[in-house]
């Protein structure tokens, strides 16, 4: 590490090469803390959770009981010991809450004004941050998925739906009407995610072994279907039909750049795939162990070098390299299955949620030194205040004046 | 190749070793490069030839080496090279859609043409042996058009084909390329690993210390070397292998 900072002072290196091999460093450091910790509201499982992309302060979750939290991730106290608080709740007391479990939440990618939620109660709301209450509401003909907005789209506002019927539904946000349709899938469409890099490229995962990809615009079906056997018709058991697991496909996430997909199945299996020619690029993960009936929401990092994966593998989160495949760590905390993970790309954190009703928070411990400061402070004053990093102790002012 | 500038990914080294370099109980490979090749010549010693009479080729399953080597998609892409450069065949055994036989070349061939001595069927096998070295090693199954137009065989050659047991069927229309008399090799394997994953899960909590394992006596199911199977449902991830003081430790995972 000090290699790198030398390196850096003398400007022998990019400036952003430090910054990766710090976040690199913290990554490899994540860790279940003492000190963070999440506010406990929901009385059933966490479904989803989604942090905002503008800040990072404000996170959402969405559960089986069909409550939606607002969480502050931020920490003012100073103190290094933190619960996040939860802002505001749509809770069962609300008369516009869903009726049953909501699957999934996102914030409006620009401001924190809006945020869209989707349920097992066929609807799909887009709602007010400030009022709570819902500016709009889709209708479905069956259980709603998975829905999502793109990050980057500046020339459409469409939100992408999966059901259980096998049309891929476009919402328009700004008219508050259904846009079209994408057909092609043959069973119900568990994951819906649009490209970070393209705003009209959308990847589309479903329960009869296929992952599709989109461009919005053309009307006349696919781009591509990812093929697990690179099109190597003798390894398939049958030779027709392209698919991308031998099993239903249950998640779907896009790298930060926008370059890989990765997809998840319950073959037991996880597929990195290149996404400008949907090839598969054969990185063997080995067991990823996958019995979700729904979708499963797994993350990314971003920032580092090598990439992670963050995948809930039973009861425990796993965490891969990405290029490799190597497996790197589990972490391990949760008392029941995990379903949800989020990873935040400013402070390489990482949030999952489970049936369990906990939402855990893994930091990246770096300083052993808490130990050691403890035991000489409480020799000085009699533990007036808790163990400060010592770079935001105050070597400035002087007892004196 | 020379670097001027590290990495970042080779100063903080994937796998952190808190213990130091060495890890205890595990045979690894160290941090060189990935030699498929003997590892493969390896595993080939423990497979039984007398069991079958010699009458077929040693047979290795793909996963076997990942027990052997860390990195999965490094032995997946040296297996690859080992096959496009006609050394190695790869087949799909039938049992399990992951499950991949691989055997050397020249050992099949031998087998396969001492297997066909004084039948009718020679010249047809013989043949069909000859365009698999020259061009489509790495071919897992064979399609009908394939069959007719670049081999040149007919329907009755493809019929003696599929009797010889070169090739087995798969659906209407394509084959599947196999090694012939390989019924009993599948169900002594299967037998065995059953055999040995009871073992293994009937221990108390389900775990056994390598070294013990190896040491048992083999009950009358398991016909193969207990250290083929080891290797076996290892790198399937039927058991997981942990490091510990007194050597590896086999736990049974439950699925």
């Amino acid at each position: 590490m000090l290699g790198f900072l030398t390196a850096r002072q003398a400007g022998l290196d990019d400036p952003l090469r430090l910054r990766r091999a710090e976040s690199t460093r913290r990554v490899f450091g994540l860790e279940l803390n003492p000190d963070r910790d999440v506010d406990r509201i929901h009385g059933n499982g966490i479904n989803t959770i989604d942090i905002e992309a503008v800040e990072g302060r404000y996170m959402l979750s969405g559960g089986s009981d069909g409550i939606i939290v607002v969480y502050d991730l931020e920490n003012y106290s100073g103190k290094p010991q933190y619960t996040c608080k939860a802002v505001c709740t749509v809770g069962r007391s609300s008369r516009y809450v869903h009726k049953f479990s909501v699957e999934t939440v996102q914030w409006y990618p620009y401001d924190t004004g809006m945020f869209v939620s989707s349920s097992f109660d066929k609807t799909m709301k887009v709602w007010d941050t400030e009022t709570l209450k819902p500016a709009e509401v889709f209708e479905f003909e069956g259980n709603v998925y998975s829905h999502h907005l793109s990050p980057i789209a500046r020339k459409h506002s469409l939100i992408a739906v999966g059901t259980k019927y096998p049309k891929v539904q476009l919402c328009d946000l700004k008219s508050g009407s259904r846009s079209h349709v994408l057909q092609g899938h043959r069973a119900e469409v568990l994951s819906v995610r649009w490209s970070p890099r393209y705003e009209h490229i959308l990847a589309t995962a479903s329960a009869d072994s296929k992952v599709k990809v989109w461009d919005v615009r053309r009307a006349s079906g696919s781009l591509l279907d990812l093929d697990q056997h690179k099109g190597d018709k003798s390894k398939a058991s049958t030779e027709a039909v392209n698919t991308a697991h031998n099993g239903r496909v249950n998640g779907l996430c896009f790298t930060g750049d926008g370059l890989y997909i990765l997809t998840t199945g319950t073959d037991d299996r996880m597929r990195l795939w290149n996404s400008a020619t949907g090839e598969n690029t054969l990185v063997n993960y080995g067991k990823v162990c996958n019995e979700s009936r729904k979708k499963l929401q797994f993350a990314v990092s971003r920032g580092c070098s090598p990439e992670f994966v963050f995948v809930p593998c039973g009861s425990s989160v796993a965490v891969y390299a990405l290029h490799t495949g190597e497996l790197v760590t589990m972490l391990r905390g949760h008392y029941n299955n995990v379903d949800c993970c989020e990873f935040h790309p400013d402070y390489q954190e990482l949030y999952s949620g489970g049936k369990d009703c906990n939402i855990l928070a893994w930091v990246p411990v770096l300083h052993a030194s808490a130990v050691e400061d403890e035991s000489n402070s409480s020799n000085k004053d009699a533990a007036s205040q808790p163990s400060v990093n010592p770079a935001l102790q105050d070597a400035w002012s002087s007892d004196e004046d | 190749m020379n670097r001027k500038r590290a990495l970042i990914s080779d100063t903080f080294k994937v796998k952190k070793s808190r213990n130091g370099p060495e890890k205890f109980g595990v045979v690894c490979n160290g941090n060189g490069p990935v030699d498929v090749k003997s590892s493969l010549e390896y595993l080939m010693t423990l497979f039984p030839r007398k069991l079958f009479n010699d009458a077929l080729p040693t047979i290795v399953l793909k996963h076997q080496l990942y027990s052997l080597h860390n990195d999965k998609t490094l032995v997946d892409k040296e297996v690859n090279k080992l096959r496009e450069q006609a050394e190695l065949l790869m087949f799909q055994l039938g049992f399990d859609t992951e499950a991949f036989g691989l055997t050397f070349i020249s050992d099949y061939k031998a087998k396969v043409l001492a297997g066909q001595e004084g039948k009718v069927t020679r010249a047809t096998v013989e043949r069909f042996l000859e365009k698999l070295l020259t061009s489509s090693c790495t071919d897992l199954s064979f399609s009908k058009e394939k069959m007719l137009r670049e081999f040149l065989f007919t329907d009755s050659e493809i019929t003696q084909l599929v009797k010889s047991g070169v090739l087995t069927v798969r659906d209407a229309g394509s084959w599947w390329l196999s090694i012939p008399n390989s019924g009993k090799f599948t169900k002594y394997f299967i037998q065995g690993r059953k055999a040995v994953l009871g073992m293994v899960k009937k221990s108390k909590y389900s775990e056994v210390l390598q070294a013990e394992l190896e040491e048992r006596r083999t009950i009358a199911q398991v016909k193969f070397n207990m250290k083929y199977h080891i290797h076996d449902i290892v790198g399937a991830d039927l058991v997981e292998s942990i490091p510990t003081t007194s050597g590896a430790l086999l736990r049974f995972v439950e699925s």
